[in-house]
């Protein structure tokens, strides 16, 4: 996969690799099983600290996405979500609320909104089919 | 020593030249494993600094602590744990590449031979070049093979980039990240000045802004380009003047707006309820746009269209 920065995004770096890795799992990009860059080559290509990309990995670990094998490096896990329903709704209410926040800035209202969701809910299922959210 | 312990501590740091202040009251700290970004603007007392901490200048006044100790009463112990490269890079000019390494070699107790050889390869030195024939480039190239194979626990890099041209910086900065933290980085420190920030942005953990010998700002780069932004309105009518907390600097183009703000807040969210712009986007300042707004004086639309 290829992480891209974007020092403009206002998200700290580790952060931008933890929702990249995130993104592209969810996006078929990166199957289970699959490894991730190791440390040093993804640190010199995004010209970055090691610490940045191991502080990363660590956050992917804790997160249960990703796990380490010494010496063999880091690899999808399957995609069981250790967290509890609770979490994961808290965490989605989050990105959730950045897109409310914004929606207000461009001023949609809220049934416009509604409607962009299910749009893009269809566009994510046609872009990437075996991977719609399931039901 | 103790883990944890700052690598670097800077404290009220004095510098004068006879009645200059060179550097004037600077406090600083690095932690290990961290890269710490020093930049200023020529003149800002950046190698002043650096030079008090390798013991090459006496402070005036102030405290200097490398590893919890005085680098006037320790020099030695200190610097066989540190590797300097600075602006200018002189070597013998009688010196092959090759006589060049085992004499600065000969200083070091740790001194990583296939490290040596995998990195004159990468940069395509010629070992048995003279030193005075090297370009300047090259110059840098085989300073920075010698500090990286010394392992040193501190890497002080003293404007390390500025006159090379852009694949050689890239290449200078790729084997800084690959090659110096290779082994133990929790405990691999760099100490970078520099007044070309863009090159080392994702690589900075925390930096100080100097300024006439001052620190003007002390911040974690994450943290900053969450503070630092630059939000752009459009209005439907002509843009009322705008006033936020942290408003550093506003320019105004017809119905648009843009405001460089710090600010830990949400100030675009301020923005468009006070003044219900029709469209507002807001960015992050990257980390040379941050040097640059810090070091700026402030100014204001209204002084701008009077000018």
């Amino acid at each position: 996969m290829l992480i891209q920065l974007n020092f403009k995004s206002g998200l700290p770096v580790y952060l931008q690799i933890v929702e990249q890795v995130k993104a592209a799992i969810a996006s078929g990009i990166l199957r289970p099983g699959e490894s991730l860059p190791s440390i040093r080559p993804l640190a010199e290509d995004l010209r970055i600290n090691r610490n940045t990309v191991a502080k990363a990995y660590a956050e992917l670990e804790n997160q249960g996405v990703i796990e380490t094998a010494a010496g063999k490096g880091s690899f999808i896990k399957d995609s069981q979500t250790p967290y509890r329903k609770e979490v994961r709704r808290q965490l989605l209410a989050g990105a959730v609320d950045a897109a409310i926040v914004q929606a207000y800035h461009l001023q949609f209202t809220p049934a416009e909104v509604l409607e962009l969701v299910r749009d893009r809910l269809g566009a994510f299922e046609q872009k990437n089919p075996g991977h719609a959210l399931k039901n | 020593m103790n883990q944890n312990e700052p690598v670097i501590e800077i404290k009220d740091l004095v510098r004068k030249y006879g009645r200059e202040d060179a550097v004037n009251g600077l406090s600083l700290t690095v932690e290990p494993g961290k890269c710490y970004g020093f930049f200023g603007r020529n003149g800002a007392g950046k190698t002043t600094t650096i030079r008090c901490l390798l013991n090459l200048l006496r402070p005036t006044t102030g405290h200097i602590r490398l590893f919890g100790r005085d680098p006037a009463r320790d020099e030695a112990d200190l610097k066989a744990r540190l590797a300097y490269v600075p602006d200018q890079v002189a070597f013998y000019p009688w010196m092959t590449v090759a006589e060049t390494l085992e004499y600065l070699g000969s200083f070091r107790k740790v001194w990583n031979q296939d490290k040596l050889h995998l990195l004159l390869d990468q940069f395509q030195l010629d070992h048995r070049k003279k030193a005075g024939q090297l370009s300047k480039g090259q110059k840098v190239q085989l300073a920075l093979v010698a500090a990286v194979c010394a392992e040193p626990e501190l890497l002080i890099l003293d404007e390390p980039t500025s006159g090379l041209d852009p694949i050689v910086r890239r290449e200078f900065i790729q084997t800084v990240i690959g090659a110096y933290q290779e082994s133990d980085p929790g405990r691999r420190t760099i100490f970078v000045s520099t007044h070309l920030i863009s090159e080392f942005e994702g690589l900075i953990d925390q930096f100080t802004i100097l300024e006439k010998g001052r620190a003007v700002m002390t911040l974690e780069a994450d943290a900053a380009r969450q503070t630092f932004k630059r939000i752009r309105a459009r209005f439907a009518e002509d843009p009322p003047v705008i006033d936020l907390p942290g408003l550093l600097e506003a320019r105004q183009a017809g119905r648009q707006v843009e405001l460089i703000v710090r600010s830990a807040g949400q100030p675009e969210k301020e923005l468009a309820q006070t003044y219900r712009p029709q469209e507002c986007v807001v960015e992050a300042l990257t980390l040379e746009e941050i040097f640059v707004a810090a070091l700026k004086p402030k100014r204001m639309p209204n002084e701008a269209t009077m000018a």
